[in-house]
């Protein structure tokens, strides 16, 4: 099996205490401690403003890869604003609704359950071209045939 | 100015032929702007009271719209044991014994509403909310 870590850190000063959490786990398969999430998906793509895209899809079209074969698993997908500018960013949403804006420089972690066909993870920019690097971690797919 | 920063790094050396190791990290800041986010819920912990009741966890209706991040964690041990999360109603998934996420919430509706649904009993979260007031 594939041994994925994910760890994070979040350090502040915002209280008179200082913030200092970590965290770190491995990716594994849906309830399980013993099989680690061994397919990945990992790219990076420019999203233009006007559309709304759909960054990862559930289930489309029918006949896509991906289609059904995730649902309600514990795939994971991380994905980074790569824009410099500090006013663009990009929407996240999830079947249209909304998640929030990853701003320039901002990366998010979430679990994913793609728990139907509509369940896609959407982009949408809509301050200039934003740089998107993303990542879904999952365990498995089987492809179209040719 | 308050600094706050989340670092990422993912890492296998066994996932793919060339060892992954990915690390990124964001200052939070408030939207469009560099200024840090001032406000904070403080690190919590809360145990799911018995019944698997789904629990709003931060109310959109509370937050004005803005670049909030939301840090949650399980932590149960128990391989089975998730937490359902869900934004205004819609699934985004399921959180397992020990994961963790980072993500941002615009609360940009009254209904956007973070709701966690655990799949077991006496399940104990691990929740932060960074705020941009």
């Amino acid at each position: 099996m594939a041994t994925t870590t994910a760890a994070v850190t979040l350090s502040s000063d915002l209280l008179s205490d200082s913030i200092s959490v970590s965290a770190s786990s491995t990716l594994m398969k849906a309830g399980t401690t013993a099989d680690g999430l061994d397919m990945v998906d990992y790219g990076v793509i420019e999203i233009v403003t006007g559309d709304q895209f759909d960054l990862l899809d559930a289930d489309n079209p029918a006949s896509s890869p991906i289609a059904g074969v995730m649902a309600n698993k514990a795939n994971k997908v991380y994905i980074a604003n790569h824009a410099t500018d500090e006013t663009y960013y990009v929407t996240i949403m999830i079947d249209a609704q909304n998640v929030g804006r990853l701003y320039a420089g901002d990366w998010m972690f979430i679990p994913w359950a793609a728990e139907d066909a509509n369940a896609d993870i959407e982009i949408t920019s809509t301050t200039g071209t934003n740089k998107i690097e993303y990542a879904l971690f999952h365990q498995g797919r089987t492809l179209n045939a040719s | 100015m308050a600094t706050t920063t989340a670092t990422i790094t993912l890492s296998s050396t066994d996932l793919l032929s060339d060892e992954l190791a990915l690390t990124s990290t964001a200052t939070l800041t408030t939207a469009g702007a560099s200024t840090g986010l001032v406000g904070t819920s403080g690190l919590g912990r809360k145990k799911l009271a018995s019944g698997h009741a789904q629990y709003v966890l931060f109310d959109g209706d509370a937050y004005a719209n803005g670049a909030h991040k939301v840090y949650l964690k399980n932590t149960s041990t128990t391989a089975a044991e998730y937490f359902t999360i869900e934004i205004n109603s819609e699934q985004m998934g399921k959180l397992y014994a020990g994961d963790w996420c980072l993500f941002p919430w615009e609360a940009n509706a009254d209904t956007n509403d973070i709701k966690i649904d655990p799949s077991a009993d006496d399940m104990v979260l691990e929740y932060m909310l960074f705020i941009d007031e």
